[in-house]
């Protein structure tokens, strides 16, 4: 298994492990991994009457740092910008909603992708 | 919601009025943008303003933030609208309610949402006055400087939280009366005594004429005659400011930050002595957004060049026309500044570079080339500024040690005594001329009917201007210190003896 293949499978497992977490508090997935020519998105969630952008990030063991050190703020306008141009092309869930914004879910397992800890922060941006 | 605030800028020494528009959208991403050509200072406010609020135990709107300082085209600066846009982000989502009638909100929030010591309250409140605006919130550690403008109240801020409980009229602040601060006066002590200074009463007479009048002087002596002794020990005789002067000498101090914390209008003269590298900018003031130099923060007061002749020449050059106008204009691309710039230079230089020339006992090794380069730092233009030049000669030094008992000198603080007297006339002749206080400042055109000259003493300036070649401005000038001379032997005319005494500190024996 190269790199690039067990990054892109702990990056569907750290998605699954935040929408389950977050359907968990009521939250309604919108989309899953959405995707354009600016980069993706991990999830679009709804909340009550906001509409959330969730950043995931799992880490395998502590060795080389927290998730939460992973979330930098050029990531962050990055996300905003493919945010920005995904509620562009979808009209219907940009008036369906009025409130915006980003959320960030880490995530920390161990060497068995046995979850040791989830950690959910609010308004990022 | 949209909310605006009023707060102020300032230009120079002129407030603006600035509007703080605040608005939180209901729609879009959380976030907190400013606009309006807000500079580092007012951009990181977004990081005081948000955990101030948080701190002070009020919610944070997660929504759109956007603020707008208005008018957008001037720079604004400074910590000062922290104040203004926690206010303004309170009311805009509904936390608290601004009040009916436009006041004005100024100040630096700290993290943990109260009020530090903020610059500029004085010109705000002359602001307030100018515009009819009757409430102020500002700063308790600057509010005194406010509360000396009447007719506005000034209310003191402690912090956030105690504003918006007045805001919302649970728990009101008491505007500010009038503070007397008269202890503030007897702080800062000047180092020396003229006491403690032996001998050079030629000196000392000269430095008191100087101080009385207002005019400009120049000490040459060799070193450790005492020339910076002599004049760090002028403070100890300066009159205090009238109440005119403090109000022009308190808003320069404002705009620049120095007042301390708690004080109220300048009282004291300012005394300044720059180091000899000090810039150009640092001396006549200028930067890309002009901020007063030393000349300015010296205004009414004393700035003291030691070692004249080491300050750069373009330095030096640049005070020609401050030294002439009492102002300094200062033009930049972002627009025109004029500073007010009327003080008294006490300059003091040695003779050469050995610094021996002309003495008594040791000899110059100086060649003459040298001395030639030395003295021409010093240019005709700004030798022929200086209304007084004196040379202190090198202490006997078998005087410092007689017994002082016996021979003591007089005291600063009767010295003094006799500035103020001789001050109180000049404040007499000049009662209705505007931003006219002593000799030193009259116009030309103000000679004739201020200071009038008997037929002797007129015959012997005349005869003295021919015979050493004076430049007009030097006759205008001697006419100006004999002035002084006179008062301070309260006589109504100038007389030969003023004249020449006046000539005396003028002519030196080698010109």
């Amino acid at each position: 298994m190269t790199g690039k293949q067990r990054n892109f499978i702990k990056g569907k497992k750290g998605e699954l492990i935040a929408k389950e977490y977050l359907e968990q508090k009521g939250w309604k997935v919108i989309e899953i991994n959405y995707q354009n020519k600016l980069g993706e998105i991990d999830l679009i969630m709804s909340a009550k009457d906001w509409l959330v952008i969730v950043e995931v990030k799992l880490k395998v063991t502590d060795k080389y740092g927290l998730p939460e050190e992973m979330i930098k703020k050029e990531k962050l306008t990055k996300v905003r910008k493919i945010a920005e141009s995904y509620l562009m092309v979808k009209p219907d869930i940009r008036d369906k909603f009025k409130k915006y914004r980003i959320d960030g879910v880490c995530i920390l397992t161990d060497d068995n992708f046995e979850v040791v800890s989830i950690n959910h922060y609010e308004n990022l941006y | 919601m949209l909310c605006k605030i009023s707060s102020a800028s300032y230009y120079g020494l002129q407030a603006v009025d600035i509007d703080v528009e605040v608005n939180v959208a209901e729609k879009g991403f959380p976030g907190f943008g400013i606009v309006g050509l807000a500079s580092k200072a007012v951009e990181e406010a977004r990081e005081r303003v948000k955990t101030a609020i948080i701190n002070s135990d009020f919610e944070f709107p997660m929504a759109k933030i956007t603020i707008n300082l208005a008018p957008a085209d001037l720079p604004k600066e400074g910590a000062c609208y922290d104040l203004p846009m926690a206010v303004g982000i309170l009311a805009a989502s509904g936390v608290v309610n601004l009040p009916q009638k436009k006041a004005y909100f100024y100040g630096e929030l700290s993290l943990d949402g109260s009020l530090r010591h903020t610059r500029g309250v004085f010109l705000l409140a002359l602001l307030a006055k100018e515009q009819g605006v009757e409430d102020i919130f500002v700063p308790r550690l600057a509010a005194n400087e406010a509360c000396v403008v009447e007719g506005i109240n000034v209310f003191p801020v402690d912090n956030l939280k105690n504003l918006i409980r007045h805001l919302n009229k649970s728990k009101q602040i008491i505007p500010l009366r009038k503070v007397e601060t008269e202890d503030l006066e007897s702080v800062a002590e000047p180092e020396f005594d003229f006491e403690e200074i032996d001998g050079q009463i030629q000196a000392k007479r000269a430095l008191e004429i100087a101080v009385s009048g207002g005019h400009n002087i120049l000490l040459i002596g060799p070193p450790g005659s005492g020339k910076t002794m002599l004049s760090r020990a002028i403070p100890g005789i300066m009159p205090s400011l009238s109440e005119d002067e403090s109000l022009e000498v308190t808003k320069i101090f404002s705009v620049t930050g120095n007042i301390p914390p708690g004080g109220s209008v300048v009282k004291r003269r300012p005394f300044r002595a720059p180091h000899h590298t000090t810039s150009m900018a640092g001396l006549i003031g200028g930067g890309s957004n002009p901020k007063p130099g030393e000349i300015s923060l010296a205004h009414r007061g004393v700035l003291f060049l030691d070692e004249f002749p080491e300050f750069s020449r373009s330095s030096l050059e640049a005070m020609r026309q401050p030294l002439e106008d009492g102002t300094v204009a200062i033009a930049r691309a972002s627009g025109r500044v004029t500073y007010p710039a009327r003080f008294i230079l006490v300059a003091a230089a040695n003779p050469c570079p050995c610094g021996y020339l002309g003495d008594s006992k040791k000899e110059c090794k100086c060649s003459v080339h040298q001395i030639m380069n030395y003295q021409r730092k010093l240019s005709g233009p700004i030798m022929d500024r200086i209304d007084m030049h004196i040379n202190v000669p090198s202490v006997d030094v078998n005087k410092l040690f007689l017994d002082k008992k016996t021979n003591p000198g007089e005291k600063s603080a009767a010295i003094k005594k006799r500035v103020e007297q001789t001050r109180m006339i000049q404040r007499e002749r000049f009662k209705g001329f505007e931003h006219l206080y002593d000799n030193a400042g009259m116009k030309n055109s103000h000679l004739k009917s201020c200071a009038k000259l008997t037929v002797d003493a007129n015959r012997l300036l005349k005869q003295a201007v021919n015979k050493f070649g004076l430049s007009a401005r030097t006759y205008f000038r001697l006419i100006k210190v004999s002035r002084t001379i006179a008062d301070m032997a309260n006589m109504a005319e100038i007389g030969e003896a003023q004249v020449a005494e006046a000539l005396q500190y003028r002519i030196r024996s080698d010109n």
